[in-house]
């Protein structure tokens, strides 16, 4: 497969900053840049009539700066301006802490802070930005989630991916990051700071009302899994959303969303990837213990009638003190001369469900050895795909 | 639904993948004409360029506090701070202690006594009592 030809469609994601009625201030703010510098490193040759004349423009110049920078004339835009990301030590010094490569400007990190909330112009906040981050990362991890472990119930699936990707994760990430919020937004707030406008305490987050999925207005019924592969996110919610403001989970999941689409918009699919496995994929998850069965043995005996395994037998393999206060059995479940799982508990059933959880879950944990991902097709000069292992799926009872 | 899954949140292990530093930005705060600031103001003018050049990722504040004694103070990812003070000190000694500060992961200090801590769950598991053969007494 080629590589995408990214630049060409990525213009409408990251269009210039050009502010509607800014023209002007930032042709002024352009133009005194230069002058001002050119005035000051060519001063000491002219004669004092021109200094004079420089001095005066200077004092001229200084006030238009002045009045550039003053206070009400930033605090006319709802998010700081471009130029100040160049100034900010807080943005720098976050670039340099992720290190981010010098191909995304300080600008569109700035940008990827500011949340939708706080600034409703497309151009300036990071929506666009966090919807290509989103797919990015939802693809990544769901390929690996798949690829590394097939036969894991569609539950679980959502449960994991709820752990690498969900808000909560995000919000972890924002603040190991060292992002600090903004207090409230605005023109004047250091563009190093995540701007978001705050939901008010207290405030309930309702479902959309046009959401795609049918009888909405019964809140009561049964959502199968089904139903939330194909109407619901891919964390199996219903997305909801608050009348005004945002919340801080919410906004600091969008940063880090965005920052992931800029990355690979500025830096190109590879960068991205790497950015992914170092900061997503290399946090710990115990995936055994994302799974909680409701009847294990009857699930075990479900699977082993699908798979044509012999009927699993539940056998006692040691046990201690069975008529004194704190009794101990260790069970195994057979199949046939397969010990299929191990367990042990204060009671014989206990044990035996122990034993079920053990087996299922050494099922459904099953990882296949030197996975390819399909992403890795993307690269130059692939080699030739072969299909993953595709399992059946969780049993149904 | 006969299985269900439970959701928890991964938890970083700095290093493993991306590094990130721990210390987010020093504060220096000297005194513009107390002689015990003598050292701070040479170590800003001569060590601390270099010095903020060779770490980027750490932002830093220098401003001047009239009538009190020289500061360095380091703030962390966890939200924690710690200052030293740093009166009638070298330049180099300074240096030493911001480089104190830089290293420091922000955590109370707190003896470490075993040299390995792991989240993964130990390859061998637990010993059994119920397991393997009995042994003779």
């Amino acid at each position: 497969m080629k590589r995408l030809q990214l630049q060409r469609w990525s213009n409408s994601v990251l269009s210039t900053r050009a502010r509607t009625g800014s023209h002007l201030q930032h042709h002024l703010y352009n133009a005194v840049r230069r002058q001002s510098s050119t005035a000051a490193a060519v001063q000491p040759e002219f004669s004092t009539g021109e200094a004079e004349h420089e001095t005066f423009e200077e004092i001229k110049l200084k006030t238009i700066l002045r009045r550039t920078h003053s206070r009400p004339n930033q605090l006319k835009y709802p998010s700081p301006p471009t130029h100040a990301a160049h100034e900010s030590a807080k943005l720098a010094a976050l670039h340099a802490r992720l290190y981010l490569p010098s191909r995304l400007p300080y600008e569109t990190l700035a940008r990827t802070l500011v949340d939708a909330s706080a600034d409703q112009d497309p151009n300036f906040n990071n929506e666009s930005l966090s919807t290509l981050g989103h797919d990015l990362l939802t693809y990544y991890t769901s390929e690996h989630l798949i690829c590394t472990y097939p036969r894991l119930p569609l539950s679980v699936i959502f449960a994991s991916m709820y752990a690498y990707v969900g808000p909560k994760t995000l919000t972890a990430m924002t603040r190991e990051w060292g992002v600090e919020h903004a207090s409230s937004p605005g023109g004047e707030v250091d563009p190093g700071l995540l701007q978001f406008q705050r939901l008010a305490p207290g405030t309930e987050l309702q479902e959309k009302e046009d959401g795609p999925r049918p009888y909405q207005s019964q809140p009561h019924w049964r959502k199968t899994v089904t139903s939330k592969i194909f109407y619901d996110n891919e964390f199996g919610d219903t997305a909801k959303t608050a009348a005004e403001g945002v919340s801080a989970d919410q906004a600091s999941a969008t940063f880090v969303r965005a920052v992931m689409s800029a990355i690979y918009l500025h830096a190109g699919r590879p960068a991205a990837k790497r950015f992914f496995q170092q900061h997503f994929l290399s946090r710990h998850l115990n995936m055994a213990e994302l799974f909680n069965f409701e009847q294990p043995t009857r699930d075990l005996t479900r699977l082993c009638a699908r798979e044509n395994f012999e009927r699993p037998v539940a056998k006692v393999i040691a046990e201690t003190g069975r008529k004194s206060r704190h009794p101990v059995f260790v069970v195994g479940i057979f199949s046939g001369q397969d010990k299929l799982g191990e367990g042990q508990g204060a009671s014989l059933s206990e044990a035996r469900e122990r034993a079920a959880v053990a087996a299922l879950k050494g099922w459904y944990l099953y990882s296949p050895l030197n996975v390819r991902l399909p992403s890795a097709m993307e690269e130059d000069e692939a080699a030739p795909w072969k299909p993953v292992h595709v399992d059946l799926g969780e049993v149904i009872v | 639904m006969t299985v269900q899954g439970l959701r928890t949140v991964t938890s970083a292990q700095n290093g493993a993948g991306a590094f990130i530093l721990q210390c987010k930005r020093l504060d220096l705060h000297y005194n513009l004409q107390g002689a015990s600031s003598h050292g701070l103001r040479t170590f800003v003018q001569t060590l601390l360029p270099k010095f903020a050049r060779q770490y980027p990722q750490i932002e830093f504040r220098v401003s001047p506090t009239p009538k009190k004694h020289p500061v360095v103070r380091g703030h962390y990812i966890n939200g924690r701070e710690k200052p030293i003070c740093v009166r009638n000190m070298q330049p180099n000694e300074i240096l030493k202690k911001v480089i104190l500060l830089k290293e420091a992961s922000g955590e109370k200090n707190r003896r470490q006594s075993k040299p390995v801590r792991s989240l993964n769950e130990s390859v061998r598991g637990i010993w059994s009592p119920y397991h393997g053969d009995l042994r003779g007494v």
